[in-house]
Parts: C-alpha cells; sequence; structure tokens
C-alpha cells in the first residue's frame, strides 16, 4: 500500500510525497503524488489514476485532513496523471484543477465542469497554497504539448512531471537517488522517447537552472537532491532526445 | 462457481440495462424500415386503384388511409427513438456514478472515518438515487408510447383487413389487390411481432 513520506516541513509548510505502491497491479506504471500543505489548505500534484485513488486518498488522508485540499495541480493531460478527477470531485465537488489552458476543454472528459479548472497560461502562473505562492514553471513539450512543473520557493522544490522520472527495477525502490550514476541509466530510454523536443529540452534546462532547488521531485522514480539535481540537468542538457530507439 | 459480488451485480445490472436499450432501440429501427416500405407500398396501391377506376374506389380510400398510417407510425417511432437516446445518458451516469462511489468506498475502507467521507457518500447515494429516477420516469414513458403504437397498429391490422375485403371488388384488377392487401397484412403482422418485443423491454430492472 503507498504511503505519504514527509519530504519537507517548515511549521506548517509540508510537502507530502506518495509514493511506492508494492499492491499495484504490475500493468500499472508507478507514480508518485505529492501533497502540499500550508496552513489549512493543501494541493495535491499529479493525483494519478482511477485504479490506483484508493491507495491515494488513504495515504494521504493518513498524514492530513482531505477536507483542506483546496486544488489539483496536473501537470499535463494523460491518464496516469489525472484520471482519478472525478473521484476526488466526488469526495469535494468543489476542487479547483490546475492544468494548462490546452487540456482545459479535455480533462472535463475524467470530470469537472466549467468551474472546475483554471487554466494555466503558457508563460506559467502562481498558485496560492493558504498564502503561500507556488510558481507554475513552463515545461511545454517535456513531454506534453501543454505542460508545467511547480515550483515551491520557500521549500525549494520542484515538482517535475515526467522531467527526470525513472522506471525503475523493484530492487532499487528507494524514495531517493542514491547513487546517481546508477540511476540515472533508468531514465535513458525514457527521456529519449518521451521527450519530444530538444529546443524545448534546452528552455528547461536553462530556466530550471536559475532557480534555487533543494530537491527535485519527478512523477515516476526517485527524488532528486541537493548536487543531483544540478547532475540531472547537466545529464538531460546533453541528451539526444525525440528518439526512437539508440 | 461462487456468487457474484454485490458491486459486480450491480455493473452487470447496468450492463444489462445498456444492452437493453440496444435491443429496444434495434426494433425500433426495424419498424420505422417497415413504416417507410409501407408508405411505398400505399403509393404503389393508390396509382393501382386510380388505374382499376370505379371498381376499387373503397381500395383507393383504404391506401391513402394506410399511407396516413405509416406516416403516423414513423413519428411514434421517432419519439420513441428520442426517449431511448436520453435512457442512455441515464444508464451511463447510473454506471459511471455507481463506479465512482465504489472506489470511493474502497478508499474510505482504507482510510477508515476520515472527515468529509460521509458528506461524500451521502451526495454519491443522492447523485444515483436521481439518475435511477430519470431512468425509471423514462421507463415508464416508453412503456405508455408502445402502448399507443400499439392501439395504432391494431387500426393499421383493421385497414389491411378491410383492404383485402375490397380487393375482391377490384374486378380484373383482384388478383393485383389481392396481393397487395396481403402484402399490407404481412408488414402489420410484423411490425406487431417488434411491438410485442418491445413492450417485454425495460429500462430498468424491478
Amino acid at each position: 500500500m503507498k504511503q505519504a513520506h514527509c519530504i519537507y516541513q517548515d511549521d506548517d509548510h509540508r510537502w507530502l510525497a506518495i509514493a511506492r505502491d508494492p499492491t499495484k497491479p504490475g500493468y500499472i506504471i508507478d507514480t508518485n503524488e505529492y501533497v502540499i500543505a500550508n496552513g489549512d489548505e493543501a494541493l495535491l500534484c499529479d493525483p494519478g489514476g482511477i485504479e490506483i485513488f484508493p491507495a491515494v486518498f488513504s495515504a494521504l488522508s493518513a498524514e492530513c485532513d482531505p477536507t483542506k485540499l483546496a486544488g489539483i495541480f496536473a501537470s499535463h493531460q494523460d491518464p496516469d496523471i489525472i484520471s482519478s478527477l472525478a473521484l476526488w470531485l466526488e469526495f469535494k465537488p468543489d476542487l479547483k484543477c490546475y492544468t494548462s489552458w490546452l487540456w482545459q476543454s479535455f480533462l472535463p472528459h475524467f470530470g469537472g465542469t466549467d468551474s472546475t479548472f483554471v487554466p494555466i497560461p503558457d508563460p506559467g502562473m502562481a498558485i496560492r497554497v493558504g498564502g503561500l505562492d507556488l510558481q507554475a514553471i513552463p515545461a511545454h513539450y517535456l513531454h506534453s504539448s501543454g505542460n508545467h512543473h511547480l515550483y515551491d520557493p520557500k521549500a525549494k522544490i520542484l515538482f517535475s512531471g515526467d522531467v527526470g522520472a525513472a522506471l525503475l527495477p523493484p530492487d532499487q525502490g528507494g524514495l531517493y537517488v542514491e547513487d546517481f550514476s546508477r540511476h540515472i541509466r533508468h531514465c535513458e530510454a525514457f527521456h529519449k522517447r518521451w521527450m519530444g523536443s530538444d529546443r524545448a529540452k534546452r528552455d528547461w534546462c536553462e530556466r530550471v537552472s536559475r532557480l534555487d532547488i533543494d530537491l527535485m521531485v519527478p512523477q515516476h522514480g526517485a527524488i532528486y537532491q541537493g548536487a543531483d539535481v544540478q547532475r540531472f540537468i547537466n545529464w538531460f542538457a546533453a541528451l539526444e532526445v525525440g528518439v526512437l530507439r539508440g | 462457481m461462487n456468487a457474484p459480488e454485490p458491486n459486480l451485480k450491480i455493473s452487470l445490472r447496468s450492463a444489462g440495462e445498456l444492452a437493453g436499450i440496444v435491443r429496444v432501440n434495434e426494433e425500433i429501427k426495424a419498424i420505422v424500415a417497415t413504416a417507410f416500405r409501407i408508405n411505398l407500398m400505399a403509393l404503389n396501391a393508390i396509382f393501382l386503384a386510380k388505374r382499376a377506376g370505379n371498381a376499387a374506389l373503397g381500395f383507393g380510400v383504404l391506401s391513402n388511409e394506410l399511407r396516413r398510417f405509416a406516416q403516423d407510425l414513423t413519428r411514434n417511432m421517432a419519439s420513441l427513438r428520442d426517449m431511448t437516446s436520453g435512457s442512455v445518458g441515464s444508464v451511463t451516469g447510473v454506471v459511471q456514478q455507481q463506479r465512482n462511489s465504489r472506489i470511493l468506498a474502497e478508499a474510505i475502507r482504507l482510510s477508515g472515518d476520515v472527515p468529509g467521507v460521509r458528506e461524500a457518500r451521502k451526495r454519491g447515494a443522492g447523485r444515483l438515487a436521481e439518475q435511477q429516477a430519470k431512468l425509471r420516469s423514462l421507463d415508464l414513458r416508453l412503456r405508455a408510447a408502445v402502448d399507443e403504437t400499439q392501439q395504432l397498429v391494431e387500426l393499421g391490422g383493421v385497414l389491411a383487413r378491410s383492404a383485402k375485403i375490397e380487393a375482391a371488388y377490384g374486378g380484373g384488377f383482384s388478383p393485383a389487390l389481392m396481393q397487395v392487401s396481403t402484402d399490407f397484412a404481412e408488414v402489420i403482422a410484423q411490425i406487431k411481432r417488434s411491438l410485442e418485443v418491445l413492450g417485454k423491454e425495460r429500462l430498468v430492472k424491478d
């Protein structure tokens, strides 16, 4: 069963990583969900698919009051990101879903009404959670054509969606990257195939290099911390992307 | 074999309801096609009666009535079709709500009595009851419309029988008129069979 791990805490400002579900059927890709709680509000990043909703809801409820959930941040439109939307709305009908304007009329196929969605413009925007300003950072074409990451300048954490994702073998289930060069092997095929634009990749690398990041938290795989964040950015900048094989 | 779990029973029942709607739609399509055929047959019968002259005056009047019957039948079927289209939306709503409630119930089972879950369950149950009531009301309207159409088709049967009697007075055209009136009787019998099937279908199982 998934568990919520506190990866950052400063008073009532917390980041929870909901990760690793050994009970999940093998045919479903493993995902990480993140909760940013501040004061009386919380935001859930990439809540995941329908099948894992009970596990995510249960892990979240174990660590924080689910009625405090004010919004959902969907980095893009994929089913493993946001197909559980209808279920979260079943629990809390007034939830707001922040997502790229590009997907505003696509995501209602998963659930929600006109009032559910808050479109994020291409350059990004600030998202307020209990008085804390988070920043939606553009990451278009990485891999989705309307894609944002989420940066918390106070906690110095970047939620990087599919960028930094690793498809890890079962024996490497640690929450954090422990050995970068060993870990990055599990990122290579994924990034080459999923990330389609070299130009978008370079833009993103430049953009995030200017941010002060302690933790980079992807939607799949392990969390990068400290110097491994810049190591990843450098590795990604040099990687040839948008290739079918090789 | 073990009995299906309650949630599975609900899903199977909903799947059965969708299959029921498909069967209703197929019967409606068959009746609409037959009504179109009656319309053409009646048009031909009118021309035939005109060629037969005075001997087939009564047959001509009945052919006109049969044509009107075919048009009324087409209208009735169009309204039945609208009802079944609406019921697809309602059945889908019930299926979605049942699925959401089932997954939410599993989440609640894993989480225990966390804040907000009772209200969420209550809201879900309310929405499900609303969708099911909508479906029941559609089912009642559909049954009433089928009853009304059955009466109309009874009238069509009477017209076809009368046309057969009139055909006997058609002089040299009698064999041709008899053939046309027999065809009328056959297609109307076919419609009656389709309506009987429709009358047995239920959008919601009791």
